[in-house]
């Protein structure tokens, strides 16, 4: 087809011209219909839907703090402590911009918990939308790696001691494990070469593919359109012009009601980096305004708040779990043979990995399991769109027991959180023993737990009382 | 359908409220993060103030210091070259010291010797064409790229612009300006303070 | 709904899990001079004089002490070494390793100190506060004193003068974790000879010193409270107007 320009009347305006120039040749006007002025979100939206906007104003928060925090930071062992106190002190407003840093750092990961956890309650993941959910749980990786480098980088004991502890968790992993953890730190122990690859990849490559995969979580969930707290399809019921009686403009209704949020997110936000910054040790922990010593280490190693229900789980994998974990495994698999309507193959599967995990778990160490534990406990989220077999998506039409279900994972998950802040203790390890089976039970026997019980009736219409 | 077209004005003013107040937090941002590039408290001390100690220089001796990472020289002149400068300012395209657009020379150093006392000459040693450092050519008389009645005074090697015993460049020369006269002071007989004068500390 | 119970139970009674650990010296709590500017120049001057010896700040600036009201020539004449000029770091003279030789252990870099000491025993400055007031005569020790919050610390007490010297008494009570063993329990101190200072007074100037650490911790502490008072406020206008411009657009919405 010939290149077609609109022609537009002699009187029109200069700006009218000048946007028809580019609507040409690039879709400005029409990218700006397709996703904002004429996206259809549902009207019924509740407070649990603001932290997708809220994450990607955190990202823009971390990106800008970031480049203007490098053109001050040194990654170098020996300069980088003293020159996080420079920056503290002797460039002007540089305290402001480390504290927006450092806070906006935690805030991000509140926000995607809460963010995720909607999409828990509300059946987000399911189809058409597992896609979205697939590119959300590749973020939620980044993002646990953008921070477990950026927090290599003020070299203080924290810092370094937490980074020394989690690269020899690879050290676990066998045969390749020693060589793995050296060919990652550079070094016989972390040092300069492994401050200098995490600020590598902290600065650069990973915003990379954190900005990749937003896009694309974005461009996934514009696809089908938004899920809403009922689980209603609103492109079931489109008016004359196609435009889905339940759906309003996210421009201009979302965009404003999103910034007002954002006022009141920034208001916490900002009260935190002015009068709080330190959030009592968990958002700056104490220990690292001590420079990183490779002699000494702190009598008490934690990971950042935000890491520790997976922490947690880690640590829970002793020599005698294990014996319990075999046992599970036994279970689960017995339960894949003799109450699934798997194939025959994928039974076979579950049997034949289900024995090698075992015969594993007597051969190989509990610090191994643990640091497969605790892989799996992050990576079982992909499967999530596929071992929910519900017949309705959102927790408001599910038998009135499932909540019970969802509230007693969230309360292993802050407990398993909690327990990894504290030192261990045996009570302390039982505890996170038994959540971790909640955790891994609540994703492993959804298949079965989801399908039972009285479901309600899911309307047609959103169900929406006017503000 | 007809209230569509009436942009509600209460909803007008509302935009305009807080779109005032978001270009408010948005400049007050901007702000803070550009200032974070104005020069930081470890270059401002770096940038302090330099004493240099003078006593015991003989007559005809040049020192250099650092003062903000540019050369800085220090000439005690002899009475002959004192006595010579007056002799050539046909020759000099700024005698007077006027022009501004390199640097502006203090009004101490507004004068023949374009320094406090006579004797002695402090000067940026960076040449304004292009910013190289002058060599010292304090030997009157002919020399290889020098006129053959040189007075003495300095040949900068990269464009070669010359300059007399008072910084002053000559006519028809790279360098459109004279050598820059630092702010300078002298605490008691023997000590002087470069980056500093009645005024205080050396802004830009 | 029994499991949810004995869960919601276990999570409430899990704090107490964390005092069992370790037990360290009860702190004080030290009074807080951070905005009270005599104080915190009386602490510039006693950190000045009694720890620059051994310990640098080495990511302070002298002309920083500018913001708690002193003037470039106070700061000259009182507080610099003649070497230093005042937009210098507080470096010390002694190395590292002559330190170590002497002392046992590197004297740590105290700029942030305040901020390090900070545990569930209390604050930085709480820590640093009770640290500095529990030195006593010990003999066993090659610098003659020990310290109750800091067992066998290689620091000396440099404000001895001020102090006086004490000693201090302690009793075999009987271990309340382990059967049948006494453990050393500290029951007061004993005055040997009298300080320079009162009691009271050398509790003051301790105050001053630590609130002085504290500042300089994070000199730019003063400003940011100051300035978040506004930029809340600030944000509060904002919420009041993006609250109505919202309702505004969503009342249109059935």
């Amino acid at each position: 087809m010939s290149f077609q320009e609109k022609q537009l009347p002699a009187d029109a305006s200069f700006g009218d011209k000048a946007l028809n120039w580019i609507d040409a040749r690039f879709p400005l006007s029409s990218t700006w219909k397709a996703h904002l002025s004429e996206y259809y979100a549902p009207k019924n939206f509740n407070f649990l839907y603001v932290f997708g906007s809220l994450a990607l104003l955190v990202l823009v928060i971390q990106i800008v703090t970031g480049i203007f925090l490098v053109m001050h930071y040194k990654p170098d062992a020996n300069l980088a402590f003293a020159s996080v106190e420079y920056i503290m002190r002797d460039v002007p407003w540089g305290w402001l911009v480390r504290y927006m840093h450092s806070t906006g750092a935690s805030a991000f990961f509140i926000v995607v918990y809460i963010h995720m956890l909607r999409g828990l309650l509300y059946g987000s993941y399911r189809k058409p939308r597992e896609l979205v959910w697939l590119f959300g749980v590749g973020i939620f990786l980044c993002l646990m790696a953008e921070a477990f480098f950026g927090y290599l980088l003020p070299w203080g004991q924290m810092s370094y001691w937490g980074a020394q502890v989690i690269v020899n968790l690879f050290g676990a992993i066998p045969f390749i494990g020693p060589d793995l953890s050296l060919w990652i730190r550079g070094d016989y122990v972390v040092s300069d070469a492994t401050l200098n690859r995490f600020f590598a990849f902290h600065v650069i490559a990973i915003p990379l593919v954190l900005i990749g995969l937003v896009v694309a979580h974005i461009v996934a969930l514009h696809e089908v359109g938004s899920s809403n707290p009922d689980g209603v399809e609103i492109k079931n019921t489109l008016d004359e012009r196609g435009v889905p009686l339940d759906g309003i403009p996210f421009h201009p209704y979302y965009s404003v009601h999103d910034i007002f949020i954002v006022t009141i997110f920034l208001l916490i936000f900002t009260a935190v980096v002015f009068f709080a910054p330190e959030m009592g040790g968990y958002f700056l922990e104490y220990n690292n305004f001590v420079p990183a010593n490779p002699l000494k280490t702190p009598p008490h190693i934690a990971p950042v708040w935000y890491f520790t229900p997976f922490y947690s789980i880690l640590r829970a994998t002793t020599s005698d779990f294990v014996y319990w974990l075999q046992a599970g495994v036994a279970a689960y698999v017995a339960l894949i043979i003799l109450r699934s309507r798997l194939a025959k193959t994928c039974k076979i599967a579950a049997a034949v990995i289900g024995l090698l995990v075992i015969v594993g778990m007597f051969i190989f160490d509990a610090k191994f399991w643990g640091v497969v534990l605790m892989g799996v406990s992050v990576m079982i989220m992909f499967a999530l769109p596929w071992l929910d077999t519900s017949p309705v998506k959102s927790i408001r039409y599910r038998p009135d027991w499932h909540k019970y279900i969802y509230i007693v994972f969230g309360i292993a998950f802050i407990v398993l959180g909690y327990l990894g802040v504290q030192p261990p203790t045996a009570v302390g390890t039982a505890i996170a023993q038994v959540c971790t089976f909640l955790y891994f039970g609540f994703f492993l026997l959804m298949p079965w737990w989801s399908a039972m019980g009285t479901f309600k009736q899911v309307p047609d219409r959103v169900v929406y009382h006017p503000h | 359908m007809s209230n569509e077209k009436q942009v509600d004005s209460g909803r007008r003013g509302l935009l305009v409220a807080t779109c005032a107040a978001g270009g408010v937090a948005g400049l007050a941002t901007t702000g803070v993060l550009v200032s974070t590039l104005q020069p930081s408290e470890r270059a401002k001390a770096a940038g302090a103030p330099v004493e240099v100690d003078i006593s015991g220089m003989a007559p005809g001796e040049q020192r250099t210091v650092e003062w903000r990472g540019k050369p800085v020289w220090i000439i005690k002149r002899t009475p002959e070259q004192v006595a010579a400068l007056p002799k050539h300012d046909g020759e000099l395209a700024d005698p007077e010291s006027k022009r501004t657009q390199f640097s502006t020379t203090p009004d101490y150093a507004m004068n023949e010797w374009r320094s406090r006392n006579k004797d002695i000459l402090v000067l940026v040693g960076i040449c304004p064409h292009l910013g190289c450092s002058p060599s010292s050519r304090f030997q009157a008389g002919p020399q290889p790229s020098l006129p053959d009645d040189w007075q003495g005074g300095f040949l900068c090697p990269c464009h070669g612009s010359t300059f007399d015993l008072a910084g002053r460049v000559y006519k028809n020369k790279p360098s459109p300006d004279n050598l820059q006269v630092p702010p300078y002071m002298f605490e008691g007989d023997t000590k002087l303070v470069i980056g500093k004068d009645e005024k205080g500390e050396a802004k830009a | 709904m029994i499991l949810l119970k004995k869960l919601i139970a276990a999570a409430v009674l899990l704090p107490g899990l964390a005092l069992a650990s370790e037990a360290t010296f009860p702190l004080d709590q030290a009074p807080d001079y951070t905005k009270d500017m005599a104080a915190l120049q009386n602490g510039a001057r006693l950190f000045v004089n009694y720890c620059l010896s051994c310990h640098s700040a080495s990511s302070m600036r002298y002309n920083r002490l500018k913001d708690i009201g002193l003037s470039e020539e106070q700061i000259k004449n009182n507080l610099l070494f003649t070497s230093d000029k005042v937009g210098d770091m507080m470096t010390v003279a002694m190395s590292g390793k002559d330190a170590k030789a002497w002392f046992g252990a590197e004297p740590p870099d105290l700029s942030v100190i305040a901020r390090a000491k900070a545990s569930e025993a209390g604050s930085g400055p709480d820590w640093l506060y009770t640290y500095l007031r529990t030195f006593y005569k010990d003999d066993t020790r090659p610098t003659g004193w020990n310290n109750l919050v800091f067992p066998n610390v290689g620091m000396p007490h440099v404000l001895w003068e001020l102090q006086g010297v004490r000693t201090a008494k302690f009793e075999e009570v009987k271990n309340p974790h382990e059967e049948g063993k006494t453990e050393h329990k500290f029951v007061g101190f004993q005055q040997v000879t009298p300080g320079t200072l009162t009691p009271v007074q050398y509790d003051k100037a301790v105050a001053d010193l630590v609130s002085y650490m504290t500042w300089m911790a994070e000199p730019a502490q003063t400003t940011r409270k100051r300035i978040g008072v506004w930029v809340l406020l600030f944000l509060g206008v904002c919420i009041v107007l993006t609250w109505r411009l919202n309702a505004s657009y969503w009342k249109d919405v059935r």
